[in-house]
C-alpha cells in the first residue's frame, strides 16, 4: 500500500510544530506561538500590556503596579512558575520538551491505530497478516436483512434480560453500536453542561483527543473489523472489545522513535503529560472552556460530536462527576442553617 | 504598603461576614453584617499615598445579622436577623426599628429603590414586603419551600428556594398589593409569582444576583457552577440561558484525585459593565462576561472561603468579605479571628466585557 496523506500530517509535521510551553497548545509557526503567549500568559491583568516573557511581566506588575505576579495565568497547574523562563520554543526544559514529543508520538499512533481500525486498512508494512479486513465485503440485501433480523433479535432480548443478562453475547454492554459514543472512555473531565441548559461552555480540550481528531470514517458497506459484531455498523472496538487485529503500540513507536532517555516500557512520561493535561482540563475547564469557546467556532465539528453525545451519554457523565467530592453536600439544607443552630450563634427569642 | 489595587480592612469583623453592601450614592461607603451580632460601616479613604478601609461604625443586634443592605440613601439600611426581625438601621443616630417579624430567622433582605420597597425572606417560608413611608403594614407571601436567596432587579424579585424552586415577582405588582392593603386593611387574597420556574442546577441554590439591565440574573449552586438565566419568556430568551462549572480544584492523586467542588457563596453583578463576579469555597473570585460567556479574570487566592461580594455603585471598588467556609461535617463552627474583609480597586476596563462574539 503507498503512502496516502489523506490530510493526516505525519508525525515528524506535528513534532515539528511549534508549541507552548505554558498549556501545551500547538501553532503552525512560531510567530503565532508567541502572540498567543503574550495574549494569554504574558498579558498584565491590570493595564493589558503584553510583555514579552513571565519574568518581564513580572517586572512589570512590581514596578508598575506594585504587585507581584504569582504564576503565569491560564498555565497548567505544574507549568505556572515564574522562574523558567520562556519566549517561544526557547527555554523549554529538555524533559518536558521530551514528555511533549512523547505525547506526540503516542497519540498520533494511536489515532493511527485508531484510523487503520475504521478503515480496516492494514498498518504499512503488516499487509499479509491483514488481508481479510482489506476486502470490502458488500452484503447482499438478503444478508443486510439478516443482520438486522438478528440485530433485532438481539436487542429485544436484552430487553428483556435487562442489562445484566450479558451470557449470550458477552460484550453487549460494550458493544460499540450502541455505545456510540464519540467520547474515547478515558477521556475524564470533559465538561459537561447540565441537564436542560443550552451547552455553552462545555467545549472539550481539542488537540488531545486523537479520536475524535481524526473522526473514523467508513467506507460505505465496509466490513467492521474483526473483534467488533459482524451485525452491527463499523465501529473501532475501543472499549471492553479486544482489539485483537490491532497492532501494539509500542512495537511501533519503539523501533521508529527511540527517544533518548525516554522511560524503558511504556511511555510513563508521556502518560502523565496526559494526565496532567486532563487534569487541567478538569480544574481549569471553566478557563479552558471559556478560553477555547473560540475555538469552539473554528472547530464545530468537536462541538458537533459532542452535543449528541451529551444527550445519549448522561449516565457516563454521571460515572465520572462521581469522582467529585463537594465540599458542602447537603442539597436541602443551607450552611447558614446548620451554622444557625450551632450554640455559637443560637438566638433564644425573648418569651 | 505601598499603594495597592487591592487592601485589607484595618478593623474587619469578629466572626464571619454574612454579607456586603455599597451605598447607593457613595461609591466608598459600604456595610458589612456579621455572625457576631454587628453591623460594620466603612469608609474607603483613598489618597495618592495610600488607599485604606477605615471603620467608621459599628451597630450591634441582638443576634447574629444574616443580611444587610442601604435604604434610599447613605444613612438608611436594613438588616436582617437570627432575632427573626427586620430592622430599619439608622446609620447616623444608630436607631434601629422593627419593621416586622418573622416566625423564623431572616435569611435576607433586600431594597428596592425603584419601587421603595422592602423584601424580606425568612426560613418560616414567608416574604415580607414593607413600604418604608408605611412602616405599619406590610405584606406577607407564603413560599413554597424555605428561601435561600434573594435578590431584586430594577422591576423583578427572584427568590430561590430549596428543592431547586426559583420564583420570580413583579415588583409593581407586590407595590399596588401593598397599597391596596394600605388603604383597605386587607391582603389582596393571593399574589402570585409572576414566572416559577425549576433551577438550572441541580444542587442547593447558594446566591441570585440580577442583571442591573433588568435582563435577568444569575443564580449559583452549592455544587461549583453558576447558570444565568432571562427573564423573558420567550423560546428565543429561555434558549440562551447557559451554566458553567467553576469554583473547582483537582484534589491531588493521592487523595483519589477527581475535583474539589466548593460552593459559590456570592454573585454580584458590576452596575456599569453588566459583567459579574463569583465568589466561591475556594477562596477566589472570578469575573466573568455574560455575554460573552468568558471568564475575564480570577483574583489571587485569599485565605479563606468568600462568603460576600459587592461592587460599589459606580463600579470602581469591589469588596470581598473572607471567613472559613462551613464545610459537610464540621461540628464546630468559628470564624473569629478569621475573618477579613478586602476592598480590591478596579482597573478601568478590569470589569468591562468585550461583548458577545
Amino acid at each position: 500500500m503507498g503512502k496516502k496523506k489523506r490530510g493526516h500530517p505525519d508525525v515528524e509535521e506535528l513534532i515539528s510544530r511549534p508549541w507552548c510551553y505554558y498549556c501545551e497548545r500547538d501553532f503552525e509557526d512560531l510567530k503565532l506561538l508567541i502572540s498567543h503567549q503574550k495574549a494569554k500568559h504574558f498579558k498584565c491583568d491590570r493595564c493589558g500590556k503584553r510583555l514579552n516573557t513571565a519574568g518581564g511581566l513580572s517586572v512589570h506588575m512590581n514596578q508598575v503596579h506594585k504587585e507581584n505576579l504569582e504564576h503565569v495565568e491560564n498555565a497548567l497547574a505544574n507549568r505556572q512558575g515564574l522562574d523558567t523562563e520562556i519566549f517561544g520554543m526557547e527555554g523549554i526544559p529538555e524533559d518536558i520538551l521530551q514528555q511533549h514529543n512523547q505525547r506526540i508520538i503516542q497519540n498520533y499512533y494511536t489515532a493511527q491505530a485508531e484510523r487503520h481500525a475504521a478503515t480496516g486498512n492494514p498498518p504499512p508494512g503488516a499487509s499479509g497478516v491483514q488481508g481479510p479486513t482489506k476486502k470490502i465485503k458488500v452484503e447482499t440485501p438478503d444478508e443486510i436483512k439478516k443482520r438486522l433480523a438478528e440485530h433485532r433479535a438481539r436487542v429485544a432480548a436484552q430487553k428483556a434480560g435487562g442489562t445484566g443478562s450479558a451470557g449470550a453475547t458477552p460484550a453487549d454492554g460494550q458493544s460499540p453500536g450502541q455505545s456510540a459514543s464519540p467520547f474515547p472512555p478515558p477521556q475524564a473531565g470533559y465538561p459537561y453542561p447540565p441537564t436542560g441548559v443550552a451547552a455553552v461552555p462545555g467545549v472539550p480540550v481539542p488537540g488531545y483527543t486523537p479520536p475524535q481528531a481524526y473522526p473514523p470514517t467508513y467506507p460505505p458497506g465496509a466490513a467492521p473489523p474483526p473483534g467488533a459484531f459482524n451485525n452491527l455498523p463499523a465501529r473501532p472496538p475501543n472499549n471492553g472489545v479486544p482489539a485483537s487485529n490491532l497492532p501494539q503500540r509500542p512495537p511501533y513507536g519503539a523501533p521508529f522513535y527511540p527517544a533518548p532517555g525516554a522511560p524503558p516500557q511504556g511511555y510513563p512520561g508521556a502518560s502523565t503529560v496526559d494526565e496532567l493535561v486532563a487534569n487541567a482540563g478538569r480544574q481549569g475547564d471553566d478557563i479552558d472552556q471559556m478560553i477555547r469557546m473560540a475555538e469552539a467556532g473554528i472547530k464545530p465539528p468537536a462541538k458537533a460530536a459532542e452535543e449528541p453525545a451529551a444527550a445519549a451519554d448522561k449516565k457516563g457523565k454521571k460515572d465520572k462527576e462521581k469522582n467529585t467530592r463537594m465540599v458542602y453536600a447537603d442539597t436541602e439544607v443551607s450552611p447558614e442553617e446548620k451554622m444557625a443552630r450551632l450554640p455559637r450563634y443560637a438566638f433564644v427569642p425573648p418569651v | 504598603m505601598a499603594p495597592s489595587t487591592q487592601f485589607e480592612v484595618a478593623q474587619p469583623p469578629k466572626d464571619a461576614a454574612s454579607a456586603i453592601s455599597f451605598a447607593p450614592e457613595s461609591p466608598t461607603r459600604f456595610l458589612v453584617s456579621s455572625w457576631d451580632k454587628n453591623v460594620y460601616l466603612y469608609e474607603i479613604a483613598t489618597s495618592d499615598e495610600e488607599h485604606t478601609a477605615n471603620l467608621v461604625q459599628t451597630y450591634t443586634h441582638q443576634a447574629p445579622v444574616l443580611d444587610v443592605c442601604f435604604g434610599a440613601n447613605d444613612n438608611e439600611a436594613y438588616t436582617a436577623g437570627m432575632d427573626w426581625t427586620v430592622r430599619r438601621l439608622d446609620l447616623t443616630n444608630s436607631t434601629q426599628t422593627v419593621l416586622s417579624k418573622h416566625a423564623a430567622p431572616v435569611r435576607c433582605v433586600v431594597y428596592s429603590p425603584q419601587q421603595s420597597l422592602v423584601v424580606s425572606a425568612s426560613w418560616d417560608s414567608t416574604l415580607h414586603v414593607h413600604s418604608p413611608s408605611s412602616p405599619e403594614t406590610h405584606l406577607t407571601i407564603a413560599l413554597p419551600g424555605k428561601p435561600h436567596a434573594l435578590a431584586a432587579s430594577p422591576t423583578k424579585l427572584v427568590v430561590a428556594m430549596t428543592a431547586r424552586l426559583v420564583h420570580i415577582y413583579d415588583l409593581p405588582t407586590l407595590s399596588k398589593a401593598l397599597a391596596t392593603l394600605a388603604q383597605t386593611g386587607t391582603q389582596p387574597a393571593d399574589i402570585k409569582p409572576w414566572q416559577q420556574r425549576e433551577s438550572s442546577l441541580k444542587f442547593l441554590t447558594r446566591a441570585v444576583s440580577c442583571m442591573p439591565s433588568d435582563a435577568g440574573y444569575a443564580t449559583s449552586s452549592i455544587e461549583g457552577r453558576v447558570a444565568v438565566e432571562w427573564f423573558e419568556d420567550t423560546p428565543e430568551s429561555q434558549s440562551r440561558k447557559y451554566a458553567f462549572k467553576c469554583h473547582r480544584q483537582t484534589a491531588p492523586d493521592e487523595e483519589g484525585g477527581g475535583d474539589v467542588v466548593y460552593p459559590v457563596n456570592a454573585l454580584a453583578f458590576h452596575p456599569v459593565y453588566g459583567t459579574f463576579a463569583s465568589a466561591g469555597g475556594d477562596g477566589t473570585v472570578a469575573l466573568w462576561d455574560a455575554e460573552a460567556k468568558r471568564r475575564m479574570r480570577q483574583y489571587q487566592r485569599f485565605p479563606n472561603s468568600i462568603a460576600a461580594v459587592d461592587f460599589s455603585r459606580d463600579g470602581k471598588f469591589l469588596a470581598i468579605g473572607v471567613c472559613p467556609g462551613f464545610e459537610t461535617g464540621m461540628e464546630d463552627y468559628s470564624g473569629q479571628g478569621q475573618t477579613s474583609v478586602f476592598v480590591r480597586e478596579l482597573g478601568e476596563t478590569e470589569a468591562k466585557g468585550k461583548g458577545s462574539k
